[in-house]
């Protein structure tokens, strides 16, 4: 039987379609040669982090004030026996702390020239930034204030500080009992460390370094910490506002937190400005020592950073055996 | 008698059309009969993607941390719970967009994904697909993803006034994903997302992010894909 020409040419034409269709259809189907012949999926562990930091280029400061206010006090009507400036440079992720001498004898405004923690019990916090402002041309973007029980409650907050303990302490008055080395310190120990002063050669500035260093202390676990479990932070930042009282706001505090986590802390500066004791009538004071003062303030003022040629000799150092 | 150009198109359109018809229907049938032996949810030729499967992580009891000192830590903590529900349905979204669909992984589409993201965080999750998603080749790749048993955590930071500030989101998310060669992979998925409240966004934002994949290779369900607990 002789087929339709026309019939011919339309099974062929049907024949092509199909082809194409089936063929289309498979080769949609089959592994493409390059993915076959790649590594199928990457089965290293990958890691992926994202952490918001400040990085502008303007440095940060932050007056870290320390009220003498027992648990029954208010915290800012008293005397500010603790006070660092706390100065952060975004940019390179570094920071650095000078602690002020509390019986610095400085110009107060509107109070004429006193001891510098009196300035808490004048004007409150307000007046101490303004007086730390004036004696070193910084300007400061926030204060954050703290009394011994809310210092205490906020180490024990974060269960505890691990502190290098840098030589024994034995001091009755602060109740400050320290082997040296490394030890995790409660509120209770850590308010003792940073509270002794008989037992050190230096007096107050010792024991400013000593509050420096529970800074410092602090920086390197919340850095520590949030590697280990980010959600740790919120515990930090839970810990400083509802035990702390600041001008930063919730957001400000969790920004520099997140930023906080980028600094090597220990390569933060942590110096005492120098002085020399010194009385006023009956007043024991400390005359700070001019020229370093300048030569600090106009480093901060600059990048937020100390340069080592002005950092100046720790007032701890003839018991670290330097 | 010559055949008018109507008659001539009539005669020649019947016999083509009978011819069309069955061969095509034919080719059509071996294809697809070849596709489901070859084990493949593959979509069916000028149709679209298989949806999604079905997806809920299970979610635990949130955490509130409080900053105030006399909070009401029971009402914060149903407070917790709360928020916790508000996001739950935008991480079950994350995560099925970036390993579940197929309309995503297969065309290398993730935009989807980096909508959960506030901006600065979007720019570094896009440059992180591989670890966030099913990966930008995973269409050559992988023939299905059926999801596992998922898990999230809810850690809540309250304002000093009660109102959610931040949350930390605790993320393990499981699937199985067959490739085209026939093999298994475990997908594993573990992190944390800090979330806020971006000014200018609506909702909860991804701000930070810490997430590490570990897949492994894994042998063939024994049972058609399992389905997951839904959300509580």
């Amino acid at each position: 039987m002789s087929t339709h020409p026309a019939r011919r040419r339309a099974a062929l034409l049907v024949a092509l379609v199909g082809a194409w269709v089936a063929g289309s259809a498979l080769g949609a189907t089959q592994p493409a040669r390059h993915a076959s012949a790649a590594p199928l999926f990457q089965l290293e562990p990958a890691h992926a982090e994202y952490v918001p930091l400040l990085d502008g280029s303007k440095p940060i400061y932050v007056l870290v004030i320390g009220s003498d206010a027992r648990p029954d006090q208010a915290i800012d009507s008293q005397r500010a026996d603790s006070l660092h400036i706390l100065s952060i440079n975004p940019a390179e992720h570094k920071a650095s702390i000078v602690g002020i001498p509390r019986d610095s004898y400085v110009e107060i405004p509107g109070h004429g020239t006193n001891k510098i923690n009196s300035a808490l019990f004048y004007g409150g916090p307000e007046l101490v930034v303004q007086t730390v402002e004036q004696l070193t041309g910084l300007k400061f973007d926030y204060w954050a204030m703290t009394g011994f029980a809310s210092f205490e409650q906020m180490v024990d907050d974060v269960d505890g500080l691990v502190v290098d303990v840098p030589f024994a302490m034995s001091d009755e008055d602060s109740r400050a009992f320290f082997d040296p080395g490394v030890q995790r310190l409660d509120g209770d120990n850590a308010l003792a460390f940073a509270r002794n002063r008989h037992d050190l050669p230096s007096g107050d500035f010792g024991r400013s370094e000593n509050q420096g260093r529970l800074m410092v202390a602090a920086l390197a676990q919340l850095k520590k910490e949030f590697n280990q479990d980010p959600a740790r932070l919120l515990a930090w930042v839970a810990s400083f506002v509802r035990n702390g009282t600041t001008t930063l706001s919730m957001d400000e505090v969790i920004d520099l937190a997140f930023t906080g986590t980028a600094i090597n802390a220990n390569k933060v500066e942590n110096v005492v400005l120098p002085g020399g004791a010194g009385m006023v009538g009956s007043l024991s004071v400390v005359t700070l020592n001019q020229e370093s003062l300048d030569a600090i303030s106009k480093d901060l003022a600059d990048d937020g950073l100390l340069k080592k040629a002005n950092v100046p000799p720790s007032p701890n150092e003839s018991l670290l055996g330097g | 008698m010559t055949p008018n150009r109507v008659q001539r198109g009539a005669k020649k359109r019947r016999v083509p059309l009978a011819l069309l018809i069955v061969p095509i229907a034919l080719v059509a049938i071996g294809v697809a009969i070849l596709l489901a032996l070859r084990g493949g949810a593959v979509p069916i030729i000028g149709g679209g993607d298989e949806p999604a499967p079905p997806f809920d992580f299970i979610v635990k009891p949130a955490t509130a941390i409080s900053t105030a000192p006399d909070a009401d830590e029971a009402a914060l903590s149903a407070s917790a719970d709360q928020v916790g529900q508000a996001i739950t349905p935008a991480i079950d979204d994350l995560y099925t967009n970036a390993f579940l669909d197929p309309s995503n992984w297969r065309h290398d589409d993730y935009d989807e994904v980096f909508e959960t993201f506030a901006p600065d965080a979007a720019a570094t999750a896009e440059q992180s697909v591989e670890t966030l998603t099913l990966g930008a080749t995973a269409g050559d790749v992988f023939q299905t993803v059926e999801p596992g048993k998922s898990k999230l955590s809810y850690q809540v930071l309250f304002d000093p006034d009660g109102a959610p500030e931040t949350v930390v989101v605790t993320v393990i998310f499981r699937a199985t994903a067959e490739r085209k060669d026939g093999t298994y992979l475990a997908i594993e998925s573990e992190g944390e997302f800090f979330l806020r409240q971006v000014k200018g966004q609506e909702g909860w934002k991804i701000t930070a992010f810490d997430v590490t994949r570990g897949d492994h290779e894994t042998k063939p369900p024994s049972s058609p894909s399992a389905s997951t607990s839904p959300s509580t």
